[in-house]
């Protein structure tokens, strides 16, 4: 297979790594080459989070090239407008509806894009919004939301079957959470497969 | 090993060096935190068996692993490109004496400086050394080339750097390994003293010298033949590459047919396989990150590579900088990027953050600021920016006694203040304290003490208590240390005192000697537990943006009036004690503490 390259990103404290790290390890699970990079350093402080996994027969570098990535994937609104630029033109994007605010710089009017989601649709050909949040919080815990979107990734992925998705899954987390995140998985895996978008891919 | 054995995992380069270290018999690892080498030691130690040390510094770190060295002991001294500064002295003069137990030094340099205030490439140290320096290009690389360096090492009598980059540090890929292999550490038994060699003394250094020369030569001729180091990847003879590291990677990536000579031991250079590669290809290409370190090595053989006229000098690469350096298209043909500004999210200081209300108080004092390297760097930006200067590890203390020289030459009576963290005052602070009192220095330190190693993702030191490998210890005394090197005004003050914080600075900055205020408050990502309940806005806020200066995050300034997110917030008070028109306050937990504070 050739190369599949996903584009992540979101916001620190929002498991953007660990729905990266579920995609590397399920990929490798599933036979293929991994490359999985991220940016670490002051993600705990509420700065941007970023990571990039590739996988597919052979793949060397573990940086994608600009406008490379098959599939974006955010964790927050204002995170997806920013990495646009990272999705190829006939690229998915995959973004959860939460808004957060960045941090107030001495009270300076932050902007926030008003429609956010309107600059992605005007320039992406094909786009899912989920309220992953929302979703998360009627199986119990929001901060499962990253699963959910895991999830709805995981129809967008025809090469890696649903249980090797569960199995890292279980693998990767603390029991405690594994009934949750696999609800949650199976919550956004569900409503991406009804999207009109899904039916559209080859 | 059988295959059965060997599972195939994804590793980060980190990850994988821990595992190199513990596969071949480490017997020891140290390290100084520090982006992006930190997890090297961390994973190391997750494994409970190699014998690992948080040093107060990189020098002491690379001083203790020469010494496991010298006993016998194979041993791993991890650290971030600038710490080899750090740990110059012991590791120059290393090259000469030559170990007896493995030794390896990990450079983890950081091209485009995610979290750095430099890019130096750390290559120019190995070949200064006259060292040998590996370079792996992804995870089983790292992984293999401990093994490598440790036996280079014994073999040559050399320490061994082995340099890796961010994008290895960091990066995945799959890694062969036998997780379950029992370890074994290496041990060369029977100690011998050996003055001649271990000694350095001027005429046994002389004669040691000699020896390194002769190591070069015996390593540039392993370096010739050695496949699992440096290899021809013969392809399409039109173009060839030289390059190491990651760089490696995105060659392959961008011209996956080109003739390549992938190097791993890039000191010393090995001069012939050079020769015949170039001599096998019509154009030749030499790619690498940083500086032209293996550039000009290949054009003093009269060789005429193409390198840093394409391709920067700055910055890290990545597929699409290597490509536009061939003149090549970017693979991608991306969906058009928003061209309107949008709002950054850069990193703050936390809610409830103790550093944050030693920066709004000195930022309204008048006074010049000199910083150190720590999460509190984060001083320095809007709205506090109270920081003049930030340098390295450890300058702010000695930064601050001659910046004060230099503005009374000129007339300039502003008072200096020098700001440093528990952790960045125990790797290189207390020497300038030392300075201080000896010169008749008068500034005012302030000792930032969150109690851990934050920005680096919150490591022990010989302040916290704990050691790396989890055991209880004697904790250092800041009071005590300061007392003792010679400082007679040494106060703490509870940093979220802004009254008592700020009478603090101008009672020391007013004494004409040497202070020390020390500022203690957990940090917030250390313990979560809420300080008091959330503060909570009681009249229709004005909107007049006092509470605004601190940068809380928890405060929302963007509607022009302050409005506190309860979740965010952990009861820190600072705004109350801000607001102009007494309109925050703090009810329930914690607020009778609060209300009886002076």
């Amino acid at each position: 297979m050739k190369a599949r390259n996903v584009f992540l990103t979101g916001v620190g404290g929002h498991g953007v790594l660990a729905v990266s790290r579920v995609i590397a390890d399920a990929a490798l699970a599933a036979g293929f080459d991994v490359r999985r990079s991220e940016v670490h350093g002051m993600s705990q402080r509420g700065g941007s989070v970023v990571s990039q996994v590739r996988y597919g027969t052979s793949v060397h570098s573990p940086l994608i090239p600009r406008g490379g990535a098959d599939i974006l994937v955010s964790l927050e609104l204002l995170e997806a407008v920013r990495h646009l630029g990272a999705l190829r033109r006939d690229g998915v994007l995959l973004a959860n509806e939460q808004r957060i605010t960045p941090a107030p710089l001495g009270g300076l009017t932050v902007e926030y894009p008003e429609d956010p989601r309107g600059l992605c649709e005007a320039r992406v050909e094909r786009a899912i919004f989920l309220p992953a949040v929302d979703l998360a919080q009627a199986l119990g815990n929001e901060k499962a939301a990253n699963m959910v979107m895991l999830g709805a990734f995981s129809v967008l992925e025809p090469e890696i079957p649903e249980h090797m998705w569960l199995t890292t899954i279980a693998g990767a987390f603390r029991p405690r959470f594994r009934e949750i995140n696999v609800a949650a998985f199976g919550c956004g895996r569900e409503i991406a497969a009804a999207s009109p978008v899904v039916k559209v891919q080859p | 090993m059988t295959d059965a054995q060997r599972t195939r995992k994804l590793l980060t380069g980190n990850e994988a060096i821990a595992e190199g270290a513990r596969a071949a018999g480490a017997l020891f690892a140290s390290a100084y935190p520090g982006t992006p080498s930190t997890e090297i030691l961390e994973s190391i130690a997750r494994r409970g068996d190699v014998r690992v040390q948080w040093a107060p510094n990189e020098k002491v770190a690379y001083e203790v692993a020469c010494g496991v060295s010298l006993g016998g002991g194979r041993a791993l001294c991890s650290m971030k490109h600038v710490g080899v500064n750090v740990a110059a002295d012991p590791f120059f003069s290393s090259s000469y004496s030559g170990i007896n137990g493995g030794l390896i030094l990990v450079s983890a340099d950081d091209p485009a400086m995610h979290s750095s205030q430099n890019e130096q490439d750390n290559r120019h140290l190995a070949r200064a050394a006259k060292v040998a320096l590996l370079e792996p290009s992804d995870s089983q690389e790292a992984l293999d080339f401990v093994a490598l360096g440790f036996e280079i090492s014994e073999r040559f009598d050399t320490p061994v750097m082995l340099r890796v980059t961010t994008r290895i540090c960091h990066s995945m890929s799959p890694v062969e390994i036998d997780l379950s292999a029992p370890y074994a550490p290496v041990l060369r038994g029977g100690y011998q003293r050996n003055f001649r060699k271990n000694v350095l003394l001027p005429a046994n250094a002389r004669h040691r010298h000699e020896s390194v020369e002769e190591r070069l030569s015996l390593l540039e001729e392993f370096g010739e033949r050695e496949r699992a180091l440096n290899r021809i990847e013969w392809g399409d003879r039109t173009i060839g590459v030289v390059t190491s590291g990651v760089a490696y990677q995105y060659v392959r990536e961008v011209l996956p047919d080109a003739s390549i000579l992938k190097l791993g031991l890039t000191n010393p250079l090995p001069r012939e396989l050079i020769r015949e590669f170039a001599g096998g290809v019509n154009e030749l290409y030499v790619v690498e990150e940083l500086d032209p370190f293996l550039e000009e090595q290949v054009r003093a053989l009269g060789l005429h590579p193409v390198g840093k006229e394409i391709f920067p000098i700055t910055g890290e690469l990545d597929p699409d900088r290597v490509a536009r350096g061939f003149g090549l298209e970017a693979a991608g043909s991306g969906v058009e990027p928003i061209e309107t500004a949008l709002p950054p999210r850069p990193p703050v200081l936390c809610a409830g953050c103790g550093h944050r209300g030693v920066f709004y108080t000195l930022s309204r004092m008048g006074v010049a600021v000199t910083g150190d390297i720590g999460c509190y760097t984060l001083g320095a930006l809007p709205p506090l920016e109270a920081m003049d200067a930030c340098l390295c590890m450890g300058a702010s203390v000695g930064m601050a006694q001659g910046m004060e020289i230099a503005l009374r030459a000129g007339g300039d009576d502003r008072p200096v203040v020098g700001v440093i963290g528990d952790s960045t005052f125990v790797h290189s602070g207390i020497t300038g304290l030392v300075n201080a009192v000896y010169n008749g220095g008068a500034g005012t330190t302030l000792l930032l003490d969150n109690g851990t190693t934050a920005m680096t993702g919150h490591q022990d030191h010989p302040g916290t208590g704990l050691t790396a490998e989890g055991d209880s210890t004697i904790s250092l005394d800041y009071v005590a240390v300061c007392r003792a090197v010679g400082v007679r005004r040494v106060r703490e003050v509870d940093p979220y005192d802004l009254e008592a914080l700020e009478a603090a600075i101008r009672e020391e900055l007013a004494a004409g000697e040497p202070s020390v205020i020390v500022c203690r408050a957990v940090c917030r990502l250390v313990d979560r537990t809420p300080i008091a309940s959330p503060a909570e806005l009681e009249i229709e806020c004005p909107g007049c943006g006092t509470c605004f200066e601190l940068g809380c995050p928890a405060l929302d300034g963007s509607s022009g009036q302050a409005v506190i997110d309860p979740s965010v917030c952990c009861g820190c008070a600072l705004c109350v004690q801000l607001c102009p028109f007494c309109g925050l306050r703090i009810h329930g937990h914690g607020a009778a503490a609060l209300e009886s504070a002076p």
